[in-house]
């Protein structure tokens, strides 16, 4: 990411706390849907994740007095996404830990070649990683976040983030070739 | 997940949503529920405190009224910082009116007590008003301290990025 967003982010977390409406509309213009996804992964339920975003929004709003460093609004935003995730699978199983690491079935039965069927095979595979490391791989590839701000983000130490993502890249490679995919 | 598909919530729906709930007026109302709330429970426990010769009931009543004030208070601080929150330049506004209704309090006790025969309830509500008013000072202070350096890192941050895109 340019550190001119990380600028324009930063700048928009500011005049969010001076307490601008404009700026509550700016940022959500541009932080819904990659939030969405992120939750939509995580979910991997489009009713979820729709829920799951609103409750977000409305605990970024009431939250972001608190946010101390204004600089670091991307991961305070992830964070804010994954707690609701993580409250409602506390409320849902009283075993966060557990309900969370569980794998997740989606069957695939795709074996095609052109480049939207291998997007959708790979989407798929994505799905059946375990959560933790589908999380660390979205979040890095897709939401293009740093290796500290993920470890921001979920909790862990940067240096359990390499290795999460490491053996998520090994699995997810491994799913594709069992697939047929080259690499 | 075979289809990633974009959020049914539009992102005008939500910011919709979200302005409902940044409303100022909201916040200004419980934030004069607030100071009521706890001036009058101020008023009503300097009576209850420096009356001798009240009966029994009187002061069981006189305590149920506090009680009930300072729950009104509660609520409306938990509103302020868990639902409705204050963010900077609310805090500004909030803590000005803090400031204004606590300065009239002790003024009106104060001339409470030189003007009428309930002098020492008056002068009691007058000190625990100052102290009130002292918290609200301290809190415009503070609030205004803040407000000043959100402006500042605003003003840098949008010289930085004016300047990058020369």
């Amino acid at each position: 990411m340019l550190e001119n967003d990380r600028k324009e982010d930063e700048l928009l977390a500011v005049r969010c706390q001076l307490g601008e409406p404009e700026a509550f509309d700016a940022l959500i213009t541009r932080w819904h849907e990659p939030l969405w996804r992120y939750l939509r992964r995580l979910t991997g339920d489009d009713d979820a994740a729709e829920e799951a975003i609103q409750d977000a929004w409305l605990r970024i709003l009431r939250g972001i007095p608190r946010l101390r460093d204004c600089g670091r609004v991307r991961p305070w935003l992830f964070g804010i996404a994954r707690r609701v995730v993580m409250d409602r699978l506390r409320e849902r199983y009283a075993e966060p830990a557990r309900a969370f690491t569980e794998d997740v079935d989606v069957a695939t039965e795709d074996e095609s070649s052109d480049l939207e069927e291998e997007l959708e095979l790979l989407q798929d595979e994505l799905t059946r990683l375990r959560a933790p490391e589908r999380e660390v791989l979205v979040l890095f590839y897709l939401e293009e976040l740093t290796l500290t701000e993920i470890a921001d983000v979920v909790g862990i130490p940067t240096g359990t983030v390499k290795s999460r993502l490491f053996r998520a890249r090994k699995a997810l490679r491994d799913q594709l070739v069992r697939k047929g995919v080259k690499r | 997940m075979n289809d990633m598909t974009s959020p049914r919530l539009s992102v005008v729906e939500m910011q919709r949503i979200i302005s409902g709930e940044l409303s100022l007026r909201s916040r200004l109302r419980y934030t004069a529920l607030l100071l009521l709330a706890l001036l009058v429970t101020v008023a009503i426990a300097s009576l209850w405190l420096t009356e001798a010769s009240l009966p029994a009931r009187t002061r069981v009543a006189f305590g149920v009224m506090v009680g009930i004030g300072l729950s009104w208070a509660a609520y409306a601080a938990w509103v302020l910082t868990r639902r409705r929150v204050l963010l900077a330049g609310h805090r500004v506004i909030a803590a000005r009116m803090a400031v204004t209704f606590t300065t009239i309090f002790v003024i009106g006790s104060v001339a409470l007590g030189i003007w009428s025969p309930a002098g020492r309830p008056a002068y009691a509500a007058a000190g625990l008003g100052a102290g009130l008013l002292i918290v609200a000072v301290a809190m415009l202070l503070s609030a205004r301290r803040r407000f000043e350096e959100l402006m500042q890192r605003r003003r840098a941050l949008e010289q930085e990025l004016s300047d990058r895109t020369r």
